[in-house]
């Protein structure tokens, strides 16, 4: 299994296909077989989820591949519900930051 | 004049020396005081860094790390009856972490939430086992908030900074005074003593005046004599009350001495 995955919002997943990635956002809705997210960026995502998969709460970093640009593959979740609310901006945020190249020797390219 | 020894404590000393209080000087302080130091990381860092021989110190960019602190989620858990192996994954890399545990004492990381899938913090320093790099970990606990995964990014981005930059300006300062050396510590929050300051910085502590008269002094061309206190005088400003007590004040710490008359003085090197 690829041992990096970096986190984005729905804008740079073209960037990643195929490749796993990081996901944090937020849960709206259940449709078909399909999890219908918001990225922190505010662009909807569909995570397909296989049959035991769980995915509950309000919001989560989904760990997954990239089938296309506004698809990933739901391999696990980690939930992200606090006291607080998540702070989606913060994250969108960090992870523009993340891509900066003043910080490329902290992240695999 | 005991009016500002009582003002300014007995703290300020650590600072305005240039050894630090009861450090030693040079090449051996500046060691143990990294070893001290805590440097926040991305995993991926971590990998990168290297080290000379199984004894030395662990490098990155050219800078020494003493202990490192990560925010990832665990991806596996191994537990044995003397250690626990956890497999780290922050999505820029995997490491594994041991927690070496003491067997008289019960092991309550399930009840602590530590456990595969959550994330955790993890301090403690870098290890080689054969070819293989680990974090022997002093510490782990789970995350107090979702949030202290993006701090723990942005704070490790402010230390890489840091490190590769020097601090940043204080507000008055010149950026340009401050350029790091590649194997000093510019004077780094991360530091347990930071011993080695930029010269700028080693009198940031004092008040505006003083600190305006020593910047003045220092920008004179040297002399045996020193300056002359009405030069000072015309180049900082105020009035000759406010110089004399401010000058007295830098006697009394040691930061300047007279020298052929009371009229003269330089800045204590």
């Amino acid at each position: 299994m690829e041992l990096v995955s970096p986190r984005v919002n729905s804008a740079r997943l073209p960037a990643f296909k195929g490749r796993h990635v990081r996901l944090p956002c937020k849960l709206l809705k259940f449709q078909g077989s399909s999890a219908i997210v918001e990225a922190c960026d505010g662009g909807q995502v569909e995570v397909r989820l296989s049959p035991a998969d769980e995915l509950t709460g309000t919001y989560a970093e989904i760990i997954g591949q990239v089938v296309d640009e506004s698809t990933i593959k739901f391999m696990f979740g980690i939930s992200m519900d606090s006291e607080k609310e998540f702070d989606m901006k913060l994250v969108n945020d960090v992870i523009e930051l993340s891509f900066d190249p003043r910080f490329k020797k902290m992240f695999p390219q | 004049m005991s009016q500002y020894n009582d003002h300014y404590g007995g703290g300020y000393m650590t600072g305005g020396s240039p050894y630090g209080g009861g450090g030693s000087p040079g090449g051996f302080g500046r060691k143990s005081e990294i070893s001290h130091s805590l440097r926040p990381l991305t995993i991926h860092q971590v990998l990168t860094a290297s080290q000379a021989h199984p004894d030395a110190d662990w490098m990155l960019d050219d800078t020494e790390i003493g202990q490192v602190t990560i925010v990832a989620h665990i991806s596996s858990v191994q537990s044995q009856a003397t250690n626990s192996q956890y497999i780290l994954d922050d999505g820029s890399g995997r490491i594994e972490a041991r927690r070496w545990v003491d067997s008289s004492v019960e092991d309550n990381s399930e009840r602590l939430g530590i456990v595969e899938g959550a994330y955790v913090r993890v301090s403690g320093s870098l290890k080689m086992f054969g070819d293989k790099k680990y974090i022997n970990a002093s510490h782990i606990r789970p995350i107090k908030s979702p949030h202290e995964i993006y701090f723990h990014i942005l704070e490790a981005m402010t230390a890489t900074l840091m490190w590769e930059r020097g601090p940043p300006p204080r507000p008055g300062q010149n950026a340009q005074d401050i350029v790091p050396k590649a194997h000093q510590s510019a004077a780094s929050a991360y530091s347990a003593q930071s011993h080695h300051i930029a010269d700028n910085d080693q009198f940031a502590y004092l008040p505006k005046l003083h600190h305006s008269i020593i910047t003045f002094m220092q920008s004179q061309p040297p002399s045996d004599a020193g300056v002359h206190v009405s030069a000072i005088a015309r180049a900082v400003g105020g009035d000759a009350v406010s110089i004399s007590d401010a000058l007295d004040k830098l006697l009394d710490e040691g930061l300047v001495f007279s020298t052929i008359d009371e009229s003269h003085y330089k800045v204590a090197v």
